[in-house]
């Protein structure tokens, strides 16, 4: 367990894939106490047909492939692992029996996963009225789309930012980074948050329903407005429309770039000054000769590398920051400076820190991922109070388990 | 498990600065604060007019006009929550941030408060380019793309939410320093783990995820669709596209493969989709099982059956009186209805009697 403001508080995490596990990591980053409730192919067959996305820890998958996925890993510090298969009746009574004495358990699984499996929310709050039963189905769990098979990448055309990215209006882009995953996460842990500081006042818990499809209509929200108030937000590509300059220029070097804004009159004053540019342009007039002043500044950029040219435009006062790939990102002097990759884990893979910085949270407490099935004697212990030996009968029946089957 | 100490529901929350500040004000609204938003000025620049930025952010609050750090002072001293964004370390060290009295602080930057960018200027595609994820978005061979819009704002307000929550939940006094870039770097999915075990750079590849084939946007008769077919997906894609003879095609027998025949792949997704109607794609998704999303514009997204069916849209009113619909939280507590916001209103600072 970390220190935190959510010690004390027990978080059973059915989820799986992005959002629900990043969701649970900014809780127990918080201090929350996790236990990560996996099925028996959870983490994926004994031996893999492929590397994953995010590669093997160390590089190669070792003895215990199911251990060794980078991305699952990243997501899943400080937390213990008790691998029992929900499909048989003993597991799911002994998931129940942990409902009883949990504050609350998080799933990700599509919107009908849970009452198939007999975990219905009347079921849990039966087994506990004070338990916060969250839900993030993707596009929630009532509607016309609530059985649609939905993926971050799937449920964000529907939510208008497909409409808005892009080069230009005739050809729309999808992100490819499964932006409802993350807006997902963010708002999963600030609804549970709510929901236990309700429980205070009432003494209930409730459920919680995440859409991922909302989520992300959400953030599509002052241009959604903006369309009723007789507004036509279209896409411009990297301009913007309060803002000019405003876009990716290219650097010297191979697909290097810096991004550029001028926020104001000042920075522009700033950077016709540096470029010999008319410095009485106002935003109208700026915008008009976009591609004039766009072309002055990457003649300018593209003599220099991007790190240079930040620094020359950062100490006239200008917004710009260059843009960082990979290896840029993590040896950042910014990000150096505030210790913000922490290697806790095997292999001294460098992994993303907690953004939630505050007094009483020490990144120096945190454990590395569990393995499957690591902690299942000790879960069953601490809070249900099982001993060693009546662990072993239920792994002998085949309900827990601490390797994939096969 | 977690004890009662009698706290509290309805905070007091000061909120002050940029739209970080804003989006995390607007999901304590909809948790029955009482929020207070001071205006101190200029808006920054947005990507939809201020009365649209305004009806979407500050639905709910009590706003007053001024920036007089005295005045902020004496409110922060009754606030339990105080939300305040700024352009840098210096802005927020200026507003005297430290010496405010209310419990649970957040300071929002675009760097955080210390290292040696912490003074840096930056617009938030500054952010998202140093973050890591403009150079994944756009087209390989053409400049990355700045997400438009305002993700790493909103992201950032509802991290600060979170943050505050948890200090309002243990009874903590604390302060709590966010940077914008540290709360986009928390939401990259494989990015560095992937440079770091693999030694290969994520790329950026239009609108394909690239690592799973068929993940691209296509275009169909009246629009564009995106599919994404997981290994699990696959032979049922066979069906929706109509071509169960690829499930016998050696070519595409495991992701792996069709990850090394991407472009015939797509050619053949994209000679099936590409005189069918979006209504009918959808329609022929859900049968088969398959996850599949058709590019809506905001006429569509406003019109949506499921949002409706679900109730998703609060009401607000525009400065004409007209009710406008306005999204709602993307999630629900049980029993909880979907408030009907008033817009805005503005008072004198003497009005706001805590």
């Amino acid at each position: 367990m970390v220190s935190g403001p959510l010690r004390g508080v027990r978080i059973l995490d059915l989820t799986h894939v992005w959002a629900g596990p990043l969701a649970v990591r900014f809780m127990a980053d918080l201090g929350g106490e996790v236990v990560k409730v996996e099925a028996p192919y959870g983490r994926g067959p004994r031996v893999f047909p492929s590397e994953p996305i995010g590669g093997w820890m160390g590089g190669a998958p070792g003895t215990e492939p199911w251990n060794a996925n980078a991305l699952f890993t990243k997501l899943h510090r400080n937390r213990r692992s008790l691998c029992v298969d929900l499909k048989q009746r003993e597991g799911r009574a002994l998931l129940l029996d942990l409902v009883r004495v949990s504050d609350v358990l998080i799933e990700n699984f599509s919107a009908r996963v849970m009452d198939s499996m007999e975990l219905d929310f009347a079921t849990l709050q039966a087994a506990n009225e004070r338990l916060i039963a969250v839900s993030m189905p993707g596009y929630g769990l009532s509607g016309p789309y609530r059985d649609r098979v939905a993926f971050g990448p799937t449920v964000e055309p529907l939510s208008g930012l497909s409409h808005m990215l892009g080069y230009d209006e005739q050809s729309p882009r999808n992100s490819a980074m499964a932006l409802m995953d993350p807006i997902g996460a963010t708002h999963a842990a600030g609804a549970v948050l709510t929901a236990l500081r309700r429980r205070r006042q009432s003494g209930r818990g409730c459920r919680v329903e995440m859409s991922l499809h909302e989520g992300g209509v959400c953030f599509s929200g002052p241009w959604l407005l903006e369309r009723q108030l007789g507004g036509d937000p279209r896409c411009e590509g990297n301009r913007h429309p309060m803002m000019a300059p405003h876009g990716m220029f290219r650097c010297r070097g191979d697909d290097q770039w810096l991004a550029l804004a001028c926020a104001d009159d000042a920075q522009w004053t700033a950077l016709s000054d540096m470029l010999g540019l008319d410095a009485t342009l106002d935003l109208s007039a700026r915008q008009a000769a976009a591609a004039q002043i766009d072309a002055a500044i990457e003649q300018w950029t593209m003599a220099r590398e991007k790190h240079e040219a930040v620094g020359l435009l950062q100490a006239a006062g200008i917004s710009a920051g260059p843009v960082n790939t990979t290896p840029d990102m993590v040896t950042d002097s910014q990000v150096r400076a505030r210790n913000y990759f922490v290697t806790y884990e095997q292999f001294d893979v460098p992994m993303p820190g907690n953004p939630i910085r505050m007094q009483g949270l020490d990144s120096t407490q945190w454990q590395r991922c569990p393995r499957l099935g690591e902690h299942n004697a000790e879960v069953l212990e601490d809070w249900l109070g099982l001993d060693a030996g009546q662990a072993k009968e239920l792994a002998s029946q085949g309900v827990l388990h601490d390797r994939p089957p096969g | 498990m977690v004890e009662c100490t009698g706290q509290r529901s309805l905070d007091r929350v000061l909120e002050i600065g940029g739209y970080a500040a804003g989006y995390c004000g607007r999901l304590f609204v909809r948790a029955g604060a009482d929020v207070v938003r001071l205006d101190d000025g200029t808006p920054d620049p947005a990507w939809a007019s201020s009365h649209a930025m305004d009806l979407f952010l500050h639905a709910g609050k009590r706003r007053v006009a001024s920036a007089d750090v005295d005045l902020i002072a004496r409110l922060a001293a009754r606030a339990d929550v105080v939300i305040c964004a700024a352009n840098s370390a210096d802005e927020i060290d200026q507003l005297r941030f430290d010496e405010w009295g209310a419990p649970v602080k957040v300071a929002i930057t675009p760097y955080g408060r210390t290292g040696p960018k912490r003074n840096w200027q930056a617009t938030p595609n500054v952010i998202l380019a140093a973050g890591g994820y403009t150079n994944l978005v756009g087209d390989a061979d053409k400049a990355p793309l700045s997400l438009p819009g305002h993700y790493l704002e909103f992201q950032t307000g509802a991290l600060a939410y979170a943050g505050a929550n948890a200090c309002r939940l243990a009874g903590q006094v604390n302060s709590v320093d966010l940077s914008m870039l540290e709360s986009l770097m928390s939401l990259s999915q494989f990015t560095t783990v992937r440079w770091h075990c693999v030694g290969e750079e994520r790329s950026r590849h239009g609108s394909d995820f690239w690592f799973v084939v068929p993940s691209e946007l296509f275009r169909c008769a009246d629009g564009w669709a995106y599919v994404n077919v997981v290994p699990a997906f696959w032979d049922s894609f066979t069906v929706f596209v109509e071509r169960p003879d690829l499930l016998l095609d050696p070519r595409f027998e495991n992701n792996d493969l069709r990850m090394q025949n991407r472009d015939a792949l797509h050619e053949i997704v994209a000679s099936a989709l590409c005189d069918v109607p979006k209504a009918q794609l959808v329609a022929r998704a859900e049968q088969c099982r398959v996850p599949v999303g058709v590019v809506m514009d905001f006429d569509e997204v406003l019109q949506d059956p499921h949002l409706r069916a679900r109730g998703f849209w609060e009401s607000v009113r525009n400065g004409a009186g007209e009710s406008l619909v306005s999204p709602g939280l993307p999630y629900i507590l049980t029993d909880e209805v979907r408030p009907d916001l008033s817009a805005q209103q503005s008072v004198e600072a003497g009005a706001v009697q805590w």
